[in-house]
């Protein structure tokens, strides 16, 4: 599965473009890191591939994957997972409710829990299966998350910054273990960041700079 | 002097419960020296259950509060699930407030006039599509035997108070947020709205529900415009008992009201259940993957506002209409002959209305940022579940043990007594529409005035309240509205010789001149909508004459800077 931005750009109403075209292909389990300052439009672009781009704003360009364009499909059915900054876990539900919430409609019955509690096993965290999110630590809460996203079986990976609430050595820990399970997920993924120690070695970089985009 | 004013107003708003439940239990057992009966017995309690057709009005209380509270729920989940924060969510808002100041009263008599036998629905059914009604003696709407048309009224009359109260809980739940994690795991916006934002938003709206079933299964003045007459609800037979001039049957009118008192507990306790197996004892649906329905909401809003609106002209045409005869959609002649010879005696009710409407929402409004104030300086202090109680005890319930009360201390000094009974009801609502802002005020720009060197006092008055200046002048509205709307208390602690436009516009929707009544349910209408754009205005000016700070602290939802009333 391959992610292209072809010719890519985004407008705020008829004002000047946030950044220059973009061009980028994604192959599977490949990570491409989108970085810039604050306002150039990094969680925009995002917000454009993941189908919530708000009115205010327009885009020329193709979002695509493999040949599906998706730049006009619904969000619900672009297969597009997003890891967020905040985990985004619901309250309401305890941690393999959370998970199960994410599994395919195929699954029925009372193989959600099984499957549930089979991915938190995997991850080594199924001893949280019946806590709520409250109840857990931020760092377990955030592989949680990603246990969640990837349950939906997404084609495309985006995370938007979500090493950044997190304190130093848990992000460093976690940092790691994302992109190892990403790895085996073996999914396209697009990072957005503020800091170059969240990107990966061999991936390509995105700089975007007012109105300037560099791809390395 | 802090410390002994909110003592006086605990005497006032607060306390008063008590003697209210204590009066009328005592009377249900036939305990009332005043009126020479000072023998306990059970002999009410055995009038009421032995009275014919008592299980049936209490059936239809029950099915009349159950089925408006959870309709009027679903429609407002279907607007939420529908419009909320999308491109038409502001003109939702635009026309909330409206909708809010219309009172329960007018919009029952202008719901009678759409859809009684000969109402305008039906005249235009027959008009334009040739329907000839045989029997216009009976309707499917207004005072059917099942209550449909009640419960109907209920559910679209509680909408706008739900959609109010379901805006703070919303924005605590960051749905932007949800909608982005839920499409990213692939869910449609409608199944994302059914599948987690309504348990979460069903759990918060617990006291909102009680408030509405509470004042469904209790009303009295709405049912007796639109409610079932043989045998009536519950709330209307209790209230024909306190009417009998029989003293001696006082009694089976207090067991009446036990009976109601008990019938709405036990609704609370049932709402409260739902909620609970819906949210958490039987959450299986919510994980059980992608699947749910795009409620028609935005279709519901629509027609709500249409009611709405659509019965103040109707209103006014029928208070010049001269001859109208059925089936036309028109009157053939006008006259503003009623107008004429309403006046003279109608304007002495409107200017009173008016002064216990003023005198009310005062009082109200320096009791409850009192008790703010107070809530703010001291832990030890009211909490709000406490005051909120006389917005979910039945009225007629509390009303009879406090005239009981009145009995003992000065039973002719009316006025008194309903003025401070409207303070009474009034309190909760104007409490709680400062609640938010209160808590969302940014109590730095206090500190900063007193260390300035402003004594308290100064830095409340030339500070906090200028700040806070939009949110006490709607909460003054709604005191004055919620007065204005009181149908019991006035008649029951006025004993019948105070005339408000309520108490008459009630009074007179079961008579047969509708012109007279229409008189009366417009201005009762059209007085909220006064007082509410008086706020308004008063606001503006006040706001036109300052640079508008950030006052607010970002993180408190339902914050004060919305320029909407606070309806609670």
């Amino acid at each position: 599965m391959t992610l292209r931005l072809e010719n890519l750009v985004i407008r705020k109403q008829s004002s000047t473009p946030l950044f220059s075209p973009i061009n980028i292909t994604i192959d599977s389990g490949e990570v491409a890191v989108v970085m810039g300052p604050s306002g150039c439009g990094k969680s925009t672009l995002l917000n454009l591939i993941a189908g919530h781009l708000s009115d205010e704003f327009n885009f020329e360009g193709r979002v695509l994957l493999q040949d599906n364009d998706l730049s006009y499909q619904p969000a619900h059915l672009r297969h597009v997972g997003i890891l967020f900054q905040d985990d985004l876990l619901f309250p309401h539900l305890n941690i393999w409710q959370n998970l199960a919430f994410a599994l395919p409609n195929s699954v029925k019955g009372i193989q959600r829990e099984n499957r549930a509690i089979e991915a938190l096993r995997k991850v080594s965290l199924e001893q949280l299966a019946y806590s709520y999110p409250e109840q857990i630590s931020g760092g377990q809460r955030a592989r949680v998350s990603l246990v969640r996203m990837l349950l939906a079986e997404p084609l495309v990976v985006l995370l938007d910054e979500p090493f950044s609430k997190l304190d130093k050595d848990l992000r460093i820990q976690f940092r790691q273990w994302v992109f190892e399970q990403l790895s085996k997920a073996n999914i396209p993924t697009l990072l957005v960041t503020h800091d170059e120690g969240d990107v990966p070695i061999h991936s390509q970089l995105v700089q975007l700079d007012w109105n300037i985009t560099n791809v390395r | 002097m802090f410390r002994a004013t909110y003592l006086l107003l605990i005497c006032i708003v607060i306390i008063p419960t008590l003697p209210g439940i204590i009066g009328v239990m005592l009377s249900s057992f036939s305990y009332i020296p005043p009126v020479g009966l000072d023998s306990l017995s059970l002999q009410g309690y055995a009038d009421v259950l032995n009275w014919p057709g008592i299980s049936t009005s209490s059936l239809l209380t029950l099915f009349t509060a159950l089925t408006s509270t959870y309709l009027a729920l679903t429609i407002c989940f279907a607007i939420l699930q529908n419009l909320w924060r999308n491109k038409h969510w502001k003109r939702v808002e635009l026309v909330l407030s409206p909708l809010l100041a219309v009172p329960h009263v007018a919009f029952a008599i202008g719901f009678a006039f759409l859809f009684a036998p000969t109402g305008l629905t039906t005249r235009v059914i027959s008009t334009l599509f040739g329907v000839e009604f045989d029997d216009i003696s009976t309707s499917w709407l207004v005072h059917d035997p099942y209550a449909i048309g009640l419960t109907l009224a209920l559910a679209l009359k509680e909408v706008p108070f739900l959609l109010l109260m379901s805006i703070p809980i919303l924005q605590q739940l960051e749905i932007e947020k949800l909608s982005k994690v839920g499409s990213s795991l692939g869910y449609s916006p409608s199944q994302l709205w059914i599948k987690v934002v309504l348990p979460q938003w069903l759990a918060k709206m617990r006291f909102p529900l009680f408030a509405v079933v509470a004042y469904a299964s209790s009303v009295v003045d709405f049912a007796l415009i639109l409610g079932p007459n043989t045998p009536p609800t519950l709330a209307m037979l209790v209230w024909q008992w306190f009417n009998d001039p029989d003293l001696q049957l006082l009694p089976r009118a207090a067991s009446g009201a036990i009976l109601l008192f008990i019938l709405t507990s036990f609704l609370l306790l049932l709402v409260l259940l739902i909620e609970k197996f819906a949210t958490h004892y039987f959450k299986r649906w919510q994980y059980s993957g992608r699947a749910g329905i795009s409620l028609p909401g935005a279709s519901f809003f629509g027609i709500i506002t249409l009611l709405s609106i659509a019965i103040f002209p109707l209103m006014l045409i029928w208070s010049y209409a001269q001859r109208w005869r059925f089936p036309d959609i028109m009157p053939s002649r006008f006259s503003d002959r009623f107008w004429e010879s309403e006046w003279p005696s109608f304007l002495p009710i409107i200017s009173q209305s008016i002064a216990i409407a003023l005198i009310t929402a005062m009082v109200t409004l320096c009791l409850a940022v009192l008790a703010h104030e107070y809530r703010i300086k001291n832990k030890l202090h009211i909490p709000g579940y406490v005051v909120a109680i006389p917005m979910l005890i039945p009225q007629l319930s509390i009303l009879f043990g406090l005239q009981i009360a009145t009995l003992y201390v000065s039973s002719e000094s009316y006025y008194l007594w309903v003025i401070w009974s409207h303070i009474f009801f009034a309190f909760p609502f104007v409490y709680l529409s400062l609640d938010g802002p209160w808590k969302s005020y940014n109590q730095n720009y206090t500190r900063a005035a007193l260390s300035l060197g402003k004594s308290p006092l100064q830095a409340f008055f030339m500070v906090k309240s200028r700040l806070l200046l939009p949110s006490i002048l709607y909460a003054w509205a709604i005191g004055a509205s919620v007065s204005l709307a009181q149908y019991l208390p006035t008649l029951i602690l006025g004993g019948g010789r105070i005339a408000t436009v309520t108490t008459e516009a009630v009074a007179l929707s079961s008579g047969f001149d509708r012109r007279v009544t229409a008189i009366y349910a417009l201005w009762q209408a059209l007085l909220p909508f006064v007082f509410f754009t008086t706020a308004i205005l008063a606001s503006r000016l006040q706001h036109k004459a300052r640079v508008k700070p950030a006052i607010y602290q970002e993180s408190v939802p339902n914050d004060a800077t919305s320029r909407k009333p606070r309806h609670p």
